[in-house]
């Protein structure tokens, strides 16, 4: 190889790297907002008979991130009362009023594909008794709401504290397009959600 | 056990066929150019029986062949290549003259590859008739034909191709001359080539094609296309396969010709399409497993004594399913997957094809062109690749037709090239490549993206030379590459962050060969290579499709999660140094080639077990892409024993050894050992038929004795209620469940050719003859399904 052909080469190999710093301003990517990321749940307790609601709530502050999971304490029940429980999900990187920042109206939109399930133990409730229908779908859990084919959604249900008392309480939301039938278990679908809360009962 | 005793069996069946015969006969030669000066250093193959370089002199000899037919080819740098038919019933001498190639009508580009694997001291080729035998199969599939070439997989219809135990970013496929550049980041992404372009495919083994990148840490798959046409007429073929599993169609066709009266000039057209619905194990469907495929392409040219360009353009597109059953989005969700004996949403047989589901489009357009100078050849060569891939989950209803991941990555890559070939002694070439990529995340998927934008640019110097030396040939390469990236993407907060860097580094190879008479080869290499990091380790966030585990790249924080600047890591480039040596012989008619090798990579990448994180859809495992020493060691053994002219047998080992050095541990996912041994019948002309052949071959793939820790999904639930380590506070490698056992798998073939203007193949098949249940550990489906059963393939060709 001649001193002529290295040095067209060598030029065209400075030429590309000269390219390399000027040809890299690209446009900045636009942010995506993410409205299937549930951030938040919120578990709010309401009495039948009037008075101030339970509120308990879990934040993920990181999504998929390395932190865990932070909740603001234990479900505190008053012994014999019944209450209405109703869930909110909240997606906090999407803004506040926007389409997908309220989860929970999206679920109740697609009913059919979506159900919740529950576990509870210490017997912290008299209704329903039992420990939930995450083991066995047949178990009791009272829901007030159901989906145009009539199957349970349970954003909406009720529950009865039973005597003073201490226990774990669970709740799983499932996705089960297509799936979701009359005896469509917890292991049917994707799991959208699934937190363990601490509840007392005095 | 069965498995053995059936093995056993088999070799014992083996002798039955043997026949006493002569094989002492010899083919000898003398290739030489156009003015009878003999050429030094041409390949001359026959097969069966194996491949040797001319001497001094122009010489080859085969010895110790049988009476039957055969098939030579012979090649040469610069020169058309030969090939010739010949039933040998005698001894015999040819003297054999090349025509340069500049005479004819030729593809420079494809001259130049096929001249520069040859220079690659460890090298295996599928050529046409095995490509043929092969036909319907996708190009991962299909190279696992090949020894030491495995795949990993997800589902009966996406292979990745695994060299020597490793892939991704660490494998470079060329194909027509291209780096083919795709999002090869995702063990689940598939290359995007239709294998049906191709007349042979060859496998380097040894980073020795340095020209093509300094980055191949552990070899390069070669896809070279036919030669366009040398005169005017139109010719072509037309393919059709259909399979019984999955109930698929494929048809393939091909127009190629020159142009009357403008000599010099020639097209090529050629076109596939593929469809294929839910696979079947042998007790359940594999519902949603199904694909669509449409690739075309065409190419014309011009060529004559000293100057040719080529234009050609591809086009690759497929729409493939993803095993409902493998949707999970919670550990939970996972160990009921494990559990489960038919995976869930399975049902009848269908084509629909719904999520999850991937969209991969990819198109090529290749310009180049050469000129012979006084001093050597000039070679220009412009490709130009936009890739496109879609992904969709299973996501609430008004997402459903919404991709969760959208990227767009264009890709030009540019290079110059000279070459100087001094017949007699020695051959050099100089070279620049330069390569531009830009990735863009399409807008609109509402998700954070898995992956942030980008935009490299790499540029690359190297010189490559051989020799002789005595009896020895030598060969040498040494190459700089630099890349530079400007990263910008969004956290896991969905906050906007950047990051540029570069890298930049030598790599070198070195290798010696020596042939003996054509009955003895020997040849041995060492090579390093060293590889940019890809942006996916170092920026990666989130699930991916049937994962059920949360990846991160290098670069994030470990407790915060943040994107942290490269310069805070420690992050080293993966460098590595790979040694391979081979020895073939021919005993009688018996022949073998063996090869061994060892590659140690430095500051290997791979996802590393962390620990666990708790949200709201419950606990995950977490990996993070982490950096070891690595060290693959291993043996690829072939045997072939011509037992009649009519009957052959063969036998054939791929071991692999990998070792994490640093941590004294496995990697998980590496291929098994395979062992497999198949007889050949051919008819040679039987009944008037051509090629008439019938084949089995039973195939053994061990358990993988060497994969890691097992911690069961259950001890990640339990830790979610009872707040202990699953992890067991070390960051050994896991995995969730063990490695699959060994198997066994029968296939069988026959077929035949007739016709003589036209002609017509006709080949059955049937794979997994025994219907056997199993489960291959590279499969990532392995948690949920067994692999597909029973398979009946039919094909005919009809070639004009």
């Amino acid at each position: 190889m001649n001193h002529k052909s290295v040095r067209v080469l060598f030029l065209v190999f400075v030429f590309g790297l000269v390219i390399s710093f000027t040809s890299c301003n690209e446009e900045d990517p636009q942010k995506e907002d993410v409205p299937e990321l549930i951030t938040q749940a919120k578990l709010t307790f309401t009495p039948s008979g009037g008075g101030v609601p339970v509120e308990v709530t879990a934040t993920d502050p990181d999504g998929e991130g390395v932190q865990d999971i932070e909740v603001d304490g234990a479900i505190n029940l008053a012994a014999g009362v019944t209450y209405t429980l109703t869930i909110g999900l909240i997606n906090g990187l999407a803004d506040p009023g926007s389409e997908g920042y309220d989860i929970g109206k999206e679920v109740e939109e697609e009913g059919d594909e979506h159900m919740f399930f529950f576990a509870w133990t210490g017997n912290v409730f008299a209704d329903p008794a039992g420990n939930g229908n995450i083991d066995n779908r047949g178990d009791a859990v009272n829901y007030a709401d159901e989906d145009e084919s009539g199957f349970p959604i349970g954003l909406m249900t009720t529950w009865t504290a039973g005597p003073s008392s201490s226990g774990t309480f669970r709740v799983v939301l499932k996705h089960q397009p297509d799936l979701k039938t009359s005896t469509s278990s917890v292991d049917v679908g994707e799991t959208d959600l699934d937190i363990t809360f601490e509840v007392s009962v005095n | 056990m069965t498995s053995r005793v059936l093995l056993i069996a088999f070799l014992l069946l083996l002798p039955f066929g043997v026949i006493a015969q002569d094989c002492s006969l010899t083919f000898s030669g003398t290739v030489t150019d156009e003015k009878g000066q003999p050429l030094v250093g041409a390949y001359v193959i026959m097969s069966p029986g194996g491949g040797q370089v001319t001497d001094v002199e122009g010489r080859f000899l085969f010895a110790n062949l049988c009476s039957r037919k055969y098939h030579i080819e012979i090649r040469f740098l610069g020169y058309a290549e030969q090939q010739i038919d010949k039933v040998l019933t005698q001894s015999e001498e040819l003297s054999i003259k090349l025509v340069p190639e500049a005479l004819q009508l030729q593809e420079i580009v494809v001259q130049e590859e096929l001249a520069h694997t040859e220079h690659a001291v460890n090298y295996s080729r599928l050529n046409q008739q095995i490509l043929e035998e092969l036909a319907g199969k996708s190009l991962g599939e299909t190279l696992k034909e090949v020894p030491g070439v495995s795949s990993i997989q997800a589902g009966p219809g996406i292979f990745k191709p695994v060299i020597h135990g490793v892939h991704s970013q660490r494998v470079l496929i060329l194909n027509h001359g291209i780096r083919q550049e795709g999002q090869q980041w995702g063990a689940e992404h598939a290359p995007e080539i239709d294998p049906f372009m191709a007349s042979n495919i060859t496998v380097i083994k040894d980073a020795a094609a340095i020209k093509y990148g300094g980055d191949a840490l552990g070899g390069v798959i070669v896809v070279n296309p036919p030669q366009l046409p040398t005169s005017s007429g139109v010719g072509g073929y037309l393919n059709a396969v259909g399979t019984s599993n999955g109930r698929s169609g494929t048809l393939s066709g091909m127009l190629e010709g020159g142009l009357d009266g403008f000599t010099g000039w020639g097209w090529r057209a050629q076109g596939t399409v593929k469809r294929a619905g839910d696979f079947f194990t042998p007790d359940y469907q594999l519902t949603n497993t199904g694909f669509r495929e449409v690739d075309y392409s065409a190419s014309v040219g011009f060529h004559d004594d000293s100057k040719g360009f080529e234009v050609f353009f591809s086009h690759f597109e497929t729409d493939l399913g993803i095993l409902r059953g493998t949707a999970v989005s919670s550990i939970e969700d996972l160990r009921a997957a494990m559990d489960r004996d038919t995976p869930q949403g399975t049902q009848p047989f269908s084509y629909d094809i719904s999520e999850p589901r991937q969209e991969v489009s990819h198109n090529l357009l290749k310009l180049n062109a050469h000129y012979q100078g006084e001093e050597g050849e000039w070679r220009l060569q412009y490709g130009f690749q936009e890739n496109k891939r879609k992904e969709f989950d299973i996501r609430r209803g008004s997402l459903e037709n919404t991709p969760s991941i959208n990227l767009s990555l264009n890709t030009h890559t540019f290079e110059l090239e000279w070459e100087k070939i001094e017949l007699t002694h020695k051959h050099l070439c100089f070279g620049m490549s330069a390569m531009y990529q830009s990735n863009q995340n399409i807008f609109g998927t509402q998700r954070i993206p898995f992956i942030p934008n980008y935009s490299s640019l790499s540029s690359g110097l190297f010189a490559v030379a051989d020799w002789e030396l005595g009896k020895w040939l030598l060969d040498a390469g040494v190459r700089y590459d630099y890349r530079a990236y400007q990263v910008k993407g969004f956290d896991f907060k969905n906050t906007f962050y950047t990051g540029a860097f570069q890298f930049n580094n030598f790599s070198a190879t070195m290798g010696v060969s020596r042939q003996w008479n054509g009955s003895k080869r020997f040849s041995s290499s060492v090579s390093t290579a060293w590889r940019p990091p890809h942006v996916a380790e170092l920026y990666s966030v989130g699930t991916h499709q049937s994962a059920a585990a949360i990846e991160y790249g290098l670069l994030l924080n470990d407790s915060t999660n943040e994107v942290m600047d490269i310069d805070a890591v420690n992050f080293q480039a993966e460098k590595a140094v790979k040694w391979v040596s081979s020895y073939s012989r021919k005993f009688g008619h018996v022949s073998m080639e063996a090869a061994a090798y060892a590659n140690y990579i430095f500051n290997y990448i791979y996802l590393r077990a962390q620990g666990v994180t708790e949200t709201l859809r419950g606990v995950y495992p977490y990996f993070k892409y982490s950096q070891t020493d690595a060290l693959f060691v291993g043996a690829d053994w072939e045997w072939e024993w011509e037992v009649t002219p009519h009957w052959t047998a063969d036998a054939k080992a791929s071991l692999l050894r990998v070792s994490d050095v640093t941590n004294n541990d496995y990697l998980i996912s590496i291929p098994s050992n395979q062992y497999q041994v198949g007889i050949r019948w051919e008819g040679h002309d039987q009944l008037g038929l051509d090629g008439l052949y019938a084949s089995a071959r039973l195939r053994y793939v061990d358990q993988q004795r060497r994969a890691p820790r097992v911690i069961a999904v259950d001890r990640f639930i339990q830790s979610g209620t009872d707040g202990s380590d699953p992890l067991d506070g070390s960051s050994a490698n896991f995995d969730f469940m063990a490695a699959p056992g060994a198997y066994f798998l029968l296939n069988a073939s026959a077929g035949f050719r007739t016709g003589k203007k036209v002609k017509y193949d006709l080949r059955v098949s049937v794979d997994n003859a025994l219907n056997n249940p199993y489960r291959e550990y590279t499969n990532r489906f392995r948690y949920y399904a067994d692999e597909i059963g029973r398979n009946f393939i039919i094909s005919f060709k009809c070639t004009f």
